[in-house]
């Protein structure tokens, strides 16, 4: 496979790849090198990338695992993770500015655990079919649909709180 | 949408149990109507997760150069090793000549002279050849002389 045939089949991906990275490893710099280094690892197995029906699952299945791996190899050098969620300097924060309310559900979308946190960003952000969730996270559908019901109970039970707040 | 249905489609999406088509038009309906009070909060909830949407990588894509495996580095290079060599073996040959092309120069010239010793040589066989001859055509002279005395002889004898 080529270069430009290789970019063709991924380059659609990047952005979903960044989002879901940037959606478990939180910090935008991070979730670039992960983007980057998946990249690598999915251009020197190029070859094994054609006998996969579906690249896209498999480049997001990829960038799941690596960015846990991260996750996990911080936590075990004791590094504690910064949360510096909003301190980014991204072009997110700058639409969002002033807008509290939809800022919060980002905010919020952190606070999750990681796999709630996953499955809700490719449901109710990029809105895969569970199939495809299930494909790309590993996890059968069952748990997919427990797990976004969970995540989406505990945005709203926030936000309810926080509109509350808001108003009274 | 009537507001009936927006509140199951709520219930459904929390549950987890929406379709893809259903959670389009929960996301339609908050982006786009003023909504009931105690809905206020799901605005936001759908105005946040499509502003997810939009952030994108920043960051150019850096992939190896054509990573063609060594292997074919290494033929690149011998076939430019190749090539510079062919061309710098015809700048030093002498006079733009190769070295097969002044052999063959060679083995004519000398060639050349072998022929003309040669054909020397034959030229001085052919004088004493002439010689010869002359001496030959004296010897038939006397052999006629010697006939005709013959001749006379005989006659004689008759």
């Amino acid at each position: 496979m080529q270069q430009k045939e290789f970019l063709e089949i991924i380059l659609p991906v990047k952005d979903k790849l960044f989002r879901l990275a940037r959606r478990i490893l939180v910090s935008t710099d991070e979730a670039e090198d992960a983007v980057q280094e998946v990249f690598l690892k999915l251009w020197k197995g190029k070859d094994n990338m054609e006998k996969y029906k579906n690249p896209e699952a498999f480049a997001m299945t990829m960038t799941k695992n690596y960015c846990l791996d991260r996750l996990k190899s911080k936590q075990a050098s004791n590094l504690k993770i910064v949360h510096n969620n909003f301190h980014h300097t991204d072009n997110i924060e700058r639409t969002v500015e002033g807008n509290e309310g939809v800022e919060m559900v980002l905010k919020l979308m952190e606070t999750l655990p990681e796999k709630q946190r996953m499955i809700m960003q490719l449901r109710d952000v990029e809105q895969f079919e569970f199939a495809e969730i299930s494909e790309m996270l590993e996890i059968n559908e069952t748990a997919i649909r427990v797990g976004l019901s969970r995540a989406r109970k505990t945005i709203r039970e926030q936000l309810i709180k926080q509109y509350n707040y808001g108003i009274s | 949408m009537e507001l009936a249905n927006i509140e199951s489609l709520l219930e459904d999406y929390f549950e987890g149990n929406t379709t893809l088509e259903q959670e389009a038009i929960l996301r339609t309906y908050f982006a786009n109507e003023e909504v009931a009070d105690h809905l206020a909060p799901y605005k936001n909830l759908f105005a946040g997760l499509s502003m997810a949407k939009q952030e994108v990588s920043q960051r150019e894509l850096v992939l190896p150069e054509t990573a063609k495996s060594s292997r074919g580095m290494w033929y690149s290079i011998a076939a430019s090793l190749a090539i510079v060599l062919t061309v710098a073996g015809f700048m030093f040959s002498n006079s733009g000549m190769s070295q097969d092309e002044q052999d063959a120069l060679m083995a004519l010239n000398k060639t050349k002279e072998t022929m003309l010793m040669f054909s020397d040589n034959l030229n001085k066989g052919t004088e004493p050849m002439f010689l010869l001859s002359e001496n030959f055509t004296k010897g038939t002279d006397a052999l006629v002389a010697i006939n005709e005395i013959t001749l006379t002889t005989n006659k004689v004898l008759k």
